[in-house]
């Protein structure tokens, strides 16, 4: 599935030139912390990916990873130590966990794995919790300032889209596509299973526990045992199943699409984005697995059609159905 | 009483049954031979519905059977004993009988169903509270056919019976088989071990790589070449 | 020494209801292998049935279990026939996964219409025999932790006899071991699957009905007790339905030793440590399992 990116490279220049001079053009307060709610998710999603989506590994402990980077940061920062120096080691600390646990989690295979590393994550979340239950107050409010954060977040958003990118189209990520595909067939191949799932936790916990650091920077003050909660994983993979697992732009599409859905539901009661966005999710699953990606490829192959162009490439496969 | 035109079917997208047509008359004992890997299992499998054909015909008293579901067809009466009996091990013989004569029909009729197994195969009775896992690879067979034949059924289809079992067992499972034919069971009978599978049956089909390449009287098939050469010599 | 005894004897009370609490999803793996993560939910909502019963008709909590497990039942015969009976047509190991992820979307689902429809407020029962206990030996038992033990055991036995000794229950077992073999004896297996997993739901409400008349109940408790019944499952064994009494009983002790020797913070994180070290060590629990 090499064909997965439509981006072209005219798009990714606007969009990052979009990005970095946004907040020029953008003077309101509140739509930049929406747009910095959703760079949140496009590095959470994205991150998730790389080993839930190219690796296959449906990892739920993702929030443990989340979390550990946000608490590290947030700890060293707040008693004083350079922020850059407790950024980086909040992603540091993320690989430790990430390296830690991926020896004995990885003799799990599939679902498995998925509850294994969901057990994970309660316990880090309850252990917090019980240990450190309290609100964490940011001491400097005064100096406070909404800018330096939002290019920290569209940094670090870049940064996760270009790793994840180079690593779909380098031999790493060919392996890990290979294991996605069939652990014992890419094993057969010479293809080490365990290596590359291990390189897959390890780059998507560096980067969700820079998110978490980066969380960590930007609230004011939050529970320290917040971002280890579950809904730190459910709402990136689901993100991401409905934007398009194994690809660059599935994520990004469906963190635009969650945060778009909640702001669209805000003026109704309870919680009624997360509803349809577990009714959508669902559906995704059952019925259309490549996500709103899919979909779109869909739709162009019938446009396309109807436009008379034909593509010859896909009806070789297409005669051999009956 | 049982007829395949023109099937057509694919495992895993690649196709595996080309174009197969046969029948099978009641009272009949048919078997099909053929080497390992020629599609016969799969057959079995589309007549019993575990496997859907691309296309053709599947008509078995009337009853169209391609696109049914399993539990149909075996009330519509087929009854397969699929390839090394797969009994549930974890249940005691009896209780694997009963379960062959789930379908309500045979459910009414069940104590005379277990007389009749028991009457062919004396060894089940004696067995009937142990645990079907701890019997011998020859009862387990016996086990297999007793159960399939619980349901009552007009044709009874089995997969490779003598696989793995001691020429005595084999023995007494083919003389088991006629019996049950000789009560009026049809027989649609997949076999490797062609030669005593062949002086028993009415009529036989060779399957060779998906296709019927034979067809003919039970001794008539013995002196197709590549029988010969592939199983007797 | 009087505290570790009575601290003890909670544990095996609690453990009994664990057990009840994973029955139900014991039964839907063993037979259809969906690993129904969204139970805690449904225990839930077993939970708020019984408290509704309770609160608007003045039904007592020990009386509404018939109401409540109908109640589940449907729900789960409407959640099989709706969502999960799409996920057969995938290849098992396929199957496996989409299950656990429709699951959890399902979760997800499940958690904020309660959120929605029930508010946020913790709800609990108090009858009027709810504080009166035996005391054996110094030991004190209350009343409704030992009608919860009788009634945990009482479902385990009946669903062993409905297993047992009825027709569907043979079928069930049946397709347990072998799904194709038990369709070629004319078992309906969607048939099969959709009581399963309606049997398993309303053992879910029942267990949640439980879990109000011992706990208190909120729309966020669900993951908590969905990992409760995954620990349980492979304690005793996936799929093994007499395994999860002892499972159960296992991780009441487990839990109870943890609030007695360390801190009664501790009791789920020393669950779910022990779950993850089972499973990393060994995943056929204790008493091993009959996995298709």
């Amino acid at each position: 599935m090499r064909k997965n990116s439509i981006v072209t490279p005219a798009l990714i220049i606007i969009a990052l030139i979009g990005l970095i001079g946004l907040p020029l053009v953008i003077k309101s307060d509140s739509t930049i912390n929406l747009i910095i709610l959703v760079l949140l998710y496009v590095i959470t999603a994205s991150s998730w990916n790389i080993l839930g989506g190219y690796t296959g590994q449906t990892n739920l402990g993702h929030a443990a990873f989340f979390g550990i980077g946000s608490l590290t940061t947030r700890l060293l920062w707040i008693n004083g130590f350079p922020f850059f120096l407790s950024f980086l080691a909040g992603g540091v600390v993320a690989v430790l966990l990430a390296l830690l646990i991926g020896f004995p989690a990885f003799k799990l295979r599939g679902v498995y794995f998925a509850i294994g590393t969901l057990a994970l994550a309660q316990v880090l979340n309850l252990t917090v919790g019980n240990i450190l239950p309290e609100m964490s107050y940011n001491p400097d409010l005064a100096n406070y300032q909404l800018l330096p954060r939002y290019y920290l977040f569209a940094g670090l958003t870049i940064v996760t889209i270009g790793i994840a990118y180079f690593l779909s189209k380098s031999r790493v990520g060919l392996g890990m596509m290979a294991v996605r595909e069939g652990e014992d067939a890419a094993e057969s191949l010479g293809i080490s299973a365990f290596k590359h799932k291990l390189i897959a936790l390890a780059v998507s916990a560096f980067l969700v526990g820079l998110a978490g650091a980066a969380f960590a920077y930007y609230h004011v003050s939050y529970y320290l045992y917040m971002p280890f909660g579950a809904e730190w994983t459910f709402d990136p993979v689901m993100m991401t199943y409905i934007g398009g697992t194994g690809t660059i732009i599935g994520p990004i599409i469906g963190a635009v699409f969650f945060v778009g859905l909640k702001q669209l539901l805000v003026w109704n009661v309870g919680e009624y984005h997360l509803i349809i966005f577990g009714i959508l999710f669902i559906l995704i699953v059952l019925f259309l697995p490549g996500g709103l990606v899919e979909a779109w490829q869909k739709v162009k192959k019938v446009l396309l059609r109807w436009f008379g162009r034909k593509k010859p490439n896909n009806h070789q496969i297409d005669s051999n159905k009956r | 009483m049982l007829k395949l035109e023109n099937i057509n079917a694919f495992y895993k997208e690649i196709q595996a049954i080309w174009n197969v047509s046969l029948n099978v008359q009641k009272g009949e004992i048919v078997t099909l031979v053929g080497p390992n890997g020629a599609g016969k299992t799969t057959l079995l499998r589309i007549i019993s519905g575990l496997l859907k054909p691309a296309s053709g015909k599947i008509d078995f008293l009337g009853h169209p059977l391609e696109k049914e579901t399993p539990n149909k067809i075996v009330e519509y009466g087929i009854s397969q004993v699929p390839e090394s009996g797969k009994i549930f091990t974890e249940m005691s013989v009896l209780e694997n009988l009963e379960l062959g004569a789930f379908v309500s029909r045979a459910r009414k009729e069940k104590d005379q169903s277990l007389e009749r197994v028991y009457e062919i195969f004396p060894r089940l009775a004696e067995r009937k509270s142990q645990m079907a896992g701890t019997l011998s690879g020859g009862e387990r067979q016996m086990l297999a056919i007793g159960r399939a034949i619980m349901s009552g059924p007009q044709l009874l289809m089995l997969d490779e019976p003598s696989f793995g079992l001691a020429p005595i067992s084999v023995e007494r499972m083919f003389k088991a088989v006629e019996k049950i034919n000789q009560q009026g069971v049809t027989i649609l009978w997949v076999e490797q071990n062609v030669q005593a599978c062949l002086e028993l049956a009415h009529r036989a089909y060779l399957l060779e790589n998906g296709q019927i390449v034979g067809e003919g009287k039970g001794k008539e098939l013995l002196s197709f070449e590549s029988v010969r050469q592939a199983y007797l010599g | 020494m009087q505290a570790l005894g009575q601290n003890l004897v909670f544990g095996i009370l609690v453990g009994a209801l664990y057990g009840l609490v994973a029955l139900g999803l014991s039964l839907i793996f063993g037979v259809t292998k969906f690993l129904n993560v969204a139970h805690g939910e449904l225990v839930m909502f077993g939970g708020y049935a019984c408290f509704w019963a309770f609160s608007l008709f003045g039904i007592d909590p020990f009386l509404s279990f018939p109401i409540t497990m109908l109640l589940l039942f449907l729900v789960g015969a409407i959640l099989y026939k709706v969502v999960f009976s799409h996920t057969v047509k995938f290849a098992e190991e396929t199957k496996i996964k989409n299950t656990l992820l429709v699951a959890f979307g399902l979760s997800v689902i499940l958690q904020n219409l309660a959120l929605r429809f029930f508010t946020a407020d913790e709800r609990g029962i108090t009858t009027s025999y709810f504080s009166t206990a035996f005391t054996v030996m110094g030991i004190r038992l209350p009343i409704i932790k030992l009608a919860s033990l009788v009634i945990a055991v009482v479902f385990l036995i009946a669903l062993q006899i409905f297993l047992k000794k009825t027709y569907m229950g043979k079928a069930i077992r049946a397709t347990t071991q072998n799904w194709e073999a038990a369709s070629l004896m004319g078992i309906d297996i969607h048939k099969v699957y959709l009581i399963s997993f309606a049997l398993g739901t309303a053992l879910a409400g029942a267990a949640g009905a439980l879990v109000s008349i011992n706990y208190s109940i909120q729309p966020t408790m669900g993951l908590g007790w969905t990992m409760k019944a995954l620990i349980v499952m492979v304690l005793g064994g996936l799929g093994n339905i007499p395994g999860t009494i002892i499972g159960g009983l296992i991780l009441g002790v487990t839990e109870s030793a943890t609030s007695f020797f360390i801190n009664s913070n501790y009791r789920e994180v020393a669950g779910l440590v022990l779950f993850i070290l089972v499973l990393v060590f060994r995943s056929s629990g204790f008493f091993g399992s009959k996995e298709g």
